[in-house]
């Protein structure tokens, strides 16, 4: 583990607090708001911003920003046939799990996960190669927010699906995570996971965690510390996609992904590092199919 | 993360993006909002009050929690106070109404707010918790409350904290004729007092039991709460009265509690093994002997969100560590 580990085991203690201070932070963020948007680049000259179904008063501000400066975008669509999945109410707003299903759109780039009202509002960045145009996550949010999921195609047209989530959760909603565990740095960057096959389906299920703090370098004196990229490979050194992931990804990010496997004894290697130089590599095994679905 | 939603509604940023509305007032409640608290008898000098087996709403204002109360020769005995300073004043009113008597003695079973947010309406010397249902409430009681604000709008006017002042650091204790047994338990939280009324023989559960109402796991330690609910099993008792749904005369709460979390962990690691996000794990089928269970469904996909990752990482085998 790098040396750095040990000034984030004194900040794991105020980690919640690092959590927490999504809040504080929103109104950074939106003082920041109408600076940002006059030092947009040409981009959005050239590009029409249509109307959001989800009412957000961020969605221009997020498409220019996130989605606008990548220089290959020529035009953005409101799609409904691309499905974000959450709960209606965030029970845990350090785990709401969101499942993003772009399979309606051919010849992907990328898909850009967006929650509006974070302070930090993008999630994610998937480029699925041989893997199915789906993903599963779960995210912090600070707030009801709009969550949504733009796809960008080889043409430069940007898709974007969404949906709203409300982040009141009940009375005994309180989240109740363990804290203080004096064995995180011991267990950083401990990886679990498994690729499970249904016969018949043309992709596997993958799914995988890493023990990560994934600090969002909001709080006062903790450093964001947050894993930034995994590459998925074959057996064969095929890319299977690429995940950029951001401080919004919940700790111990936990993700599943649906390469297309040809071979039923593939493995899948995953690797990757964070924002420190810690190193993430590591082969998830092929599915034993006959016991996949029994115990 | 509740911290977040108080901060969000005392910070005043969030008026500049999202409008956080309090909860809205429907015309039904336009007239000054009231409880209708009735007390019930169940037993020699022991009266309950039922909350309804639903979630908060504005509708139910946070009535969703059981209370009870006995009339001893020395004064009141007040077991749970509600959730608003509100409901606390309809309780304390139906109180005097039926015994013509005061409190004397008020316990908290656990930190969760439906169960302490009345205080505020007793002597808070007289309320009395165990040493983790204090902290616990220290700890998170703010939050709670602004959450309760947030979902129940006006009910909660003017509710504040109380923190017990009364540490239950002994086994039992009498009042009249009546000798209460104290019950510390675990598992619905860090810390649930059970208490049994040794002269009539109604044990007071608190959230160790629910009965035909699903349980609530956002504090739970499954292990524990088994183990508590085992052990509750062997005190001789008459009736059992749930925290939450109807007095209890032949144990099914006590069964009714352990067979749904015991089907709920074993469903959530069935998922976890075969690879369910928690969002397809949310989606369960329920088993026809609990669909009569109020609130399943709901309860099911906050049990997900509360005990899924624990499960998970339980379950997905361990592949190596990364390394700089
Ligand atoms: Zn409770």
């Amino acid at each position: 583990m790098s040396k750095t580990n040990t000034k984030h085991k004194v900040s794991k203690i105020a980690q919640l607090a690092s959590k927490l201070s999504c809040a504080a932070l929103l109104a950074i963020a939106i003082s920041a708001t109408p600076v940002t948007i006059n030092s947009v680049s040409a981009a959005d000259t050239a590009v029409s911003i249509p109307k959001d179904s989800l009412n957000s008063v961020m969605w221009d501000f997020m498409a220019k920003e996130h989605l606008l400066t990548d220089a290959s975008s020529k035009k953005i669509v409101m799609n409904n046939s691309i499905l974000v999945h959450a709960p209606k109410v965030a029970e845990d707003q350090l785990n709401l799990p969101i499942h993003v299903d772009a399979r309606s759109i051919k010849n992907i780039q990328k898909i850009v996960v967006i929650a509006d009202l974070n302070p930090i509002p993008k999630v994610l960045t998937y480029e699925p190669r041989q893997a199915e145009a789906r993903i599963s996550f779960r995210i912090k949010v600070g707030q009801a927010t709009p969550v949504r999921a733009a796809v960008l195609d080889k043409d430069g047209v940007w898709h974007v699906g969404g949906t709203f989530v409300d982040a009141s959760g009940g009375g005994c909603s309180q989240p109740a995570v363990a804290y203080g565990n004096d064995d995180w740095v011991k267990r950083l960057a401990e990886i679990r996971g498994r690729i499970w096959r249904t016969p018949g389906q043309k992709s596997a299920k993958l799914r995988f965690s890493v023990r990560h703090p994934m600090d969002t370098g909001l709080a006062d004196g903790i450093p964001a510390f947050f894993i930034e990229k995994l590459e998925l490979k074959g057996a064969d050194g095929k890319l299977l996609g690429n995940l950029y992931i951001n401080e919004p990804i919940s700790e111990n990010p936990t993700v599943t992904l649906f390469p297309i496997l040809k071979e039923a004894t593939t493995a899948v290697q995953i690797t990757g590092r964070d924002n420190e130089g810690n190193l993430i590599d590591v082969a998830v095994p092929a599915p034993v199919q006959s016991s996949a679905l029994q115990n | 993360m509740d911290k977040v939603r108080r901060s969000l509604l005392i910070g005043g940023a969030s008026s500049l993006v999202a409008p956080i509305l309090p909860a809205p007032i429907s015309p039904l409640n336009a007239a000054p909002l009231r409880y209708n608290l009735k007390a019930q008898r169940i037993a020699y000098n022991s009266y309950v009050v039922i909350g309804k087996t639903e979630d908060y709403s504005p509708d139910n204002g946070g009535d969703i929690v059981n209370v009870a109360f006995i009339d001893t020769s020395d004064g009141v005995v007040l077991i749970d106070t509600g959730s608003s300073r509100r409901y606390g004043e309809a309780l304390k009113q139906l109180i005097y109404a039926t015994t013509g008597k005061d409190v004397i003695r008020v316990y908290n079973t656990h930190f969760h707010p439906d169960h302490c947010l009345g205080n505020q309406l007793f002597d808070k010397k007289k309320i009395a918790a165990l040493p983790k249902t204090i902290s616990g409430l220290k700890a998170s009681g703010e939050d709670f409350s602004s959450n309760l604000y947030r979902i129940l709008g006006d009910w909660m006017r003017g509710t504040e904290v109380i923190i017990p002042e009364h540490v239950i650091n002994y086994s039992s204790e009498k009042f009249g004729k009546h000798r209460f047994e104290m019950l510390p338990f675990k598992g619905h939280t860090d810390a649930d007092l059970a208490i049994l009324d040794h002269e009539t023989g109604v044990l007071y559960a608190g959230d160790i039991c629910f009965l035909d109402r699903a349980a609530t796991t956002p504090h739970a330690d499954l292990e524990s709460w088994h183990k508590s609910l085992k052990e509750i099993k062997k005190i001789p008792h008459k009736i059992i009265f749930p925290g939450h749904g109807p007095a209890d005369t032949t144990s099914r709460s006590i069964e009714q509690t352990d067979t749904y979390l015991t089907w709920l962990e074993k469903n959530l690691t069935k998922s976890a093994r075969s690879g369910k996000d928690m969002l397809e794990a949310a989606k369960m089928p329920i088993p026809e002997k609990f669909q009569s269970i109020d609130v399943i469904e709901l309860e099911i996909e906050r049990s997900v969100a509360h005990l899924y990752p624990g499960i998970e990482e339980k379950t997905l085998p361990f592949l190596g560590q990364g390394d700089s």
